[in-house]
């Protein structure tokens, strides 16, 4: 038979998000692939330059729509070694705070979407009401469900409000029993077992040369994490084991995500401990009022108040709940950053699609793209 | 690893293509090249030190000239380590990465569309996120917003 090209996408229920993939098909078999991006961008990058500091937050969560936080977090870290301002320690353990329940929400927003590939429909239901309890969590003390705007250039924007520790122990505790629930839904079904077992490999050598990171790559048995092998914030100051497996395929990789929302769960426990004994400043003190505690200025009168800092340049990573994330800014002083660059773990995970996806049947494309976590915000940004 | 490391293993390979390790915080330094060592630094920090993940590149425009930031991470050594080359504004062009890593392949189509940087003998050099048949380069600083842009958008596959 003849081989003939494919477009899979842009509008297409495999793609999670406004991408194309083309693949060349020799009947069934998936012989070549070209994915295609784009379509979602809308120049962080270049708009980042004529922003003010703190007004690039606002971009980060328009970065990656369902992991907001760790965007921000992101940022954040690089634009304050840029500046050369350090924020006070409650407000890192807020931002790991933050990052954790990003994670779950991510990781359930992954679940219901990945197993409503596979076919199966009820633990949809399930990973979205999971989900709605954090969602509820963050509106608590950030106004918001899905854009934060939280964190700031030297802290966080305020404190929890009053009740909140007892509110997101019970979450957790809620959460921790229905990881296995989970499992049993789907390690359970004969349906997911068949659709996952043995596809997508991606052993770990493909994964370094590729530059393949996150869960994915821990799939494959390499153990990198960089909340563990270069602390930021207060991840030094906590226990959680990094969550690997094996199997280099979809169901490792869904092993791999159970553990990490279990992980979080006891990173989790530990920092409301922790921020339930030490009341203290979520924010520099020492910041110039433009930059600084309680609201950043939004209007354009905050760009008045012109302060040149020191020249500098910032250089942060964080272990986003899709895998690796840098970011690069560089301060040559003035209020605007002269050049923020952003690396996305999924667009490099995407750029890989050629080791994954070739020899597979077209029926597992959406299993194996579903594995990859894909999120369209931050590959175009 | 700290910057001394480096320039002690890279001075013999590169001699005066490399201008200089500097510190930098939290990474294990700035290693500050001539793009003619280009090749030969990428393999010795893939296969003798042991920078086996391309991060990212990062292309910066300076107006007067153009830089590239190459961001590595070494598993054994746990770190960042970031290389940065100058390149003139007429002739920013520099050999590409992406036979040495193959995740370059990407990241270099980006800074190629967006700053403008030129790689030698990059394997498939055609725009990523912006449409074919897009001429601007938008990151550069002569690039600016808000002013209307003539573009007809060819269609992609016909």
């Amino acid at each position: 038979m003849s081989e003939m090209w494919i477009n899979m996408g842009p509008q297409h229920p495999m793609t999670h998000g406004l991408w194309n993939l083309r693949v060349k098909l020799d009947g069934e078999i998936v012989v070549d692939v070209d994915p295609e991006i784009g379509y979602l961008h809308r120049g962080i990058e270049k708009i980042s330059e004529d922003r003010h500091y703190n007004e690039v937050i606002t971009l980060m969560d328009r970065c990656c729509y369902v992991a907001g936080f760790s965007w921000e977090h992101l940022y954040i870290l690089a634009a304050e070694e840029a500046l050369h301002l350090a924020p006070p320690e409650r407000a890192e353990y807020l931002r790991v705070l933050c990052d954790e329940f990003q994670r779950i929400g991510s990781h359930l927003m992954w679940y219901a979407a990945f197993v409503q590939d596979i076919g199966l429909m009820s633990p949809f239901l399930y990973g979205m009401r999971d989900r709605d309890l954090v969602l509820d969590l963050y509106q608590s003390y950030t106004g918001a469900r899905m854009t934060y705007e939280y964190m700031r250039v030297g802290g966080v924007r305020n404190d929890l409000p009053p009740g909140f520790s007892a509110e997101a122990r019970q979450v957790l505790d809620w959460l921790s029993r229905r990881f296995d629930e989970y499992d049993q839904l789907t390690l359970g079904s004969d349906i997911f077992r068949k659709r996952c077992d043995n596809l997508g490999i991606l052993k770990a050598n493909d994964c370094v040369a590729h530059g393949v990171t996150g869960p994915m790559l821990r799939s494959a048995g390499v153990k990198r994490d960089l909340r563990k092998d270069r602390p930021y914030s207060a991840y030094d100051r906590v226990e959680f084991d990094v969550a690997v497996a094996d199997g280099a395929d979809v169901t490792a990789r869904y092993l791999v995500r159970l553990e990490e929302m279990r992980q979080a769960v006891r990173i989790l426990r530990q920092v409301l401990d922790w921020l339930d004994k030490n009341p203290g400043p979520v924010m520099a003190e020492e910041l110039p009022r433009w930059l600084g505690a309680p609201y950043a200025p939004i209007g354009r009168e905050g760009y008045l108040l012109k302060r040149n800092f020191p020249k500098g340049v910032g250089f942060s990573a964080v272990e986003e709940p899709h895998g690796e994330a840098v970011a690069y800014v560089v301060n040559e002083g003035g209020e605007h950053p002269y050049r923020v660059k952003f690396r996305s773990p999924v667009f490099s995970n995407i750029s890989a699609a050629r080791k994954y996806l070739i020899g597979y049947h077209v029926a597992d494309i959406p299993p194996i793209m579903g594995s990859v976590d894909i999120c369209i915000g931050e590959v175009d940004r | 690893m700290q910057p001394d490391d480096l320039s002690r293993h890279l001075a013999p390979i590169l001699g005066d293509r490399l201008i200089a390790v500097e510190p930098f915080p939290e990474t294990a330094g700035r290693v500050r090249f001539r793009r003619e060592g280009a090749l030969d630094l990428f393999r010795a920090m893939r296969d003798d030190l042991g920078f086996r993940h391309f991060s990212t590149v990062a292309g910066i425009d300076w107006v007067d000239h153009r830089e590239a930031v190459y961001v590595l991470w070494s598993d054994d050594a746990k770190q960042y380590v970031l290389l940065s080359v100058d390149l003139p504004a007429g002739d920013p062009r520099i050999e590409s990465a992406s036979g040495i890593w193959p995740s370059a392949n990407w990241h270099e189509r980006e800074a190629w569309e967006m700053v403008d940087l030129n790689f030698d003998h990059h394997p498939d050099l055609r725009h990523l996120l912006m449409p074919d048949g897009y001429t601007f380069h938008p990151l550069l600083r002569s690039f600016k917003l808000h002013e209307p842009e003539e573009l007809e958008v060819k269609a992609r596959h016909v």
